[in-house]
């Protein structure tokens, strides 16, 4: 029940996007196509969950145990990141041709996007189980998901509306990212924490 | 040469090295203020919340952070403690402070809190924090009755109240089991 | 194209936030006071110049296979000094920033700098190159966040404006305002000047 409570509020709640400011990136990056931005979602959500896991791993068996998490959790989480992205790269281009062509570009660019690194520092300053961390790396990247593709679909009517030049591209993006983020602040408070 | 795997892996391994290095050399230096400060912000926050205090000691055994607040003269003015409970979006952290004798809260201090800013956030405020002062530690703890709600953050404002509601009985129970004033 | 013009590009032209779109997680997140973006700016801009001069120090001895990982080691550890520093020397800033003072390491300015200019360059212009991005990034945030305080607030760096009567936009500091108070300026910019901002980031 408290696992459930947890992903509805990482999925609606405090959406990584339109809450938190994580993912920001490709959000707006990525975001002209549903099916393109629906297939970033998916490729995050996968990579979140599994460095949810990992960085949890090193986090309780390697930096706290060696009292080094005060100035070594950056650089550690990061480069599990890294590595964990390009581990995923070589295994899908060997295992899943098909998910590697509709993923495989997004990857690279999932490095950089900072909800990962949020969320396995949020994880960590939250003090979560294993099994917590990986339900909060997996609703995050569900919300994520979410949010991308939503504005999606909102932009790719966008594209033949009629719509000042100055707003064209980023600025019409951001507003609509506002109202979507109003939308949003609806579901504050809908669990008790 | 430059392309092979042992130079990629020979140049890696030093920069990791060189950055653990200056990392763990930056820490060593910066360690001592940054434990300072923590230890500053506890003695303060203790000692706001308990009037007439001059310095604390803590209550090793107690099973959460607990702290009796002494004046010059060596009496004890009274028993500070930490809670910590959900408020509208995150942990709320409170320092609380009671005097035993009169039965009555001191005072407390939002340590720390992810509220709304502007709305919840204003539970920092001097005018809602000081309204604890002096109430009584059997009083009912009720939001927008005997506790002044923050307009539009009534949730934050009764999360408050109940964090404290529900904490000063255990507070009372561990300071008999403790001894006490002694 | 003198040394000149790779400092001041990054002020107005190639403006990481109004320009190039870059970086947006903490210039949407921390602006919700004006002494928040100051402050984020300049952490930023730290980091930004020693990471530029260290990539531009040892570019040649990095194989080009590894660089990424490289330049992200030397970033991340720049940013735990600033951390450590900041958690040492200005607690409140530290505790205000707090989450995204690590999430530094991938605002992608920096990387994108460190890989296009940097290591391409010698230490003087990637100094030049980074000192133009810092300040560029720095008055932007700073900018976001005088607009967002004055309405969200009635404040401005914590000075009270308008007095007890003013009934404050609080959405302005909300989630929503961030977004809200970018695009509305991206647009404002946008209507007087040439070039349009970039469409997307991090590309």
């Amino acid at each position: 029940m408290e696992l459930l409570l947890l992903f509805i509020s990482q999925v609606l709640v405090n959406n990584f996007v339109l809450a938190r400011f994580l993912g920001i990136c490709p959000f707006l990056g990525v975001s002209k196509r549903t099916e393109v931005a629906f297939s970033m979602g998916l490729a995050t959500t996968f990579v979140m969950t599994l460095s949810a896991i990992a960085t949890w791993l090193v986090q309780n068996f390697i930096l706290i145990p060696f009292g080094m998490q005060r100035f070594l959790q950056y650089v550690a989480f990061i480069l599990i990141i890294a590595s964990l992205v390009q581990f995923v790269e070589m295994f899908l281009k060997k295992t899943s041709p098909t998910l590697y062509q509709s993923l495989g570009i997004f990857l690279p660019l999932i490095t950089t996007n900072c909800a990962i690194l949020g969320l396995a520092l949020l994880a960590a300053l939250n003090e979560y189980s294993l099994i917590q961390s990986t339900i909060f790396g997996f609703g995050a990247g569900v919300g994520f998901t979410l949010a991308i593709t939503a504005m999606a679909g909102i932009r790719e009517h966008i594209e033949f509306s009629d719509i000042p030049a100055a707003f064209k591209g980023v600025p019409i993006t951001l507003v609509t990212a506002a109202i979507m983020a109003m939308a949003f602040l609806g579901f504050s408070g809908l669990i008790p924490m | 040469m430059k392309n092979s795997t042992a130079y990629l892996i020979i140049v890696m391994v030093v920069i990791s090295l060189a950055s653990g290095l200056v990392l763990a050399l930056t820490y060593n230096f910066t360690i001592p203020s940054i434990n300072e400060i923590a230890a500053r912000e506890q003695e303060q926050a203790i000692l706001a919340v308990i009037p007439g205090a001059t310095k604390y000691e803590t209550y090793e055994s107690a099973p959460f952070p607990m702290y009796k607040g002494i004046d010059d003269s060596g009496s004890i003015k009274g028993v500070a403690y930490v809670i910590e409970g959900g408020g509208f979006q995150g942990i709320i952290k409170i320092m609380v402070g009671i005097d035993m004798q009169n039965q009555a809260l001191t005072g407390i201090k939002i340590l720390s809190h992810s509220e709304t800013p502007g709305l919840g956030a204003r539970i920092t405020e001097d005018w809602f924090q000081s309204q604890f002062a002096g109430k009584s530690i059997n009083d009912a703890f009720v939001a927008r009755q005997d506790v002044e709600a923050i307009t539009g953050a009534t949730i934050s404002t009764k999360a408050v109240s109940r964090l404290l509601k529900e904490s000063i009985p255990n507070v009372v129970e561990q300071y008999k089991t403790l001894g006490g004033g002694k | 194209m003198g040394a000149t013009y790779e400092f001041y590009k990054g002020l107005w032209k190639e403006n990481p936030v109004f320009r190039m779109v870059m970086g947006m997680c903490p210039t949407l997140a921390v602006t919700n006071a004006a002494i928040n973006g100051v402050a984020m700016g300049l952490a930023t801009a730290f980091v930004l110049v020693c990471s530029n001069i260290v990539v531009a120090l040892i570019k040649t001895l990095i194989p080009s296979k590894v660089r990424i990982p490289a330049y992200v080691i030397i970033i991340a550890t720049f940013v735990t000094i600033a951390d450590l520093i900041l958690a040492a020397y200005f607690p409140d800033i530290q505790k205000v920033l707090g989450l995204f003072i690590p999430l530094i390491v991938v605002n992608c300015v920096i990387l994108a700098r460190a890989e296009a200019f940097a290591s391409k360059s010698n230490v003087r212009l990637s100094i030049l190159d980074a000192l133009g991005m810092g300040i560029g990034f720095t008055w932007a945030l700073t900018l976001l966040g005088i607009i967002r305080e004055i309405l969200g607030m009635g404040s401005i760096f914590g000075i009270s404006l308008f007095g007890e009567g003013y009934i404050s936009w609080i959405i302005f500091i909300l989630p929503p305002g961030a977004f809200l108070t970018l695009g509305l300026l991206i647009a404002f910019f946008n209507a007087f000047s040439k070039n349009k901002a970039e469409d997307s980031c991090c590309h």
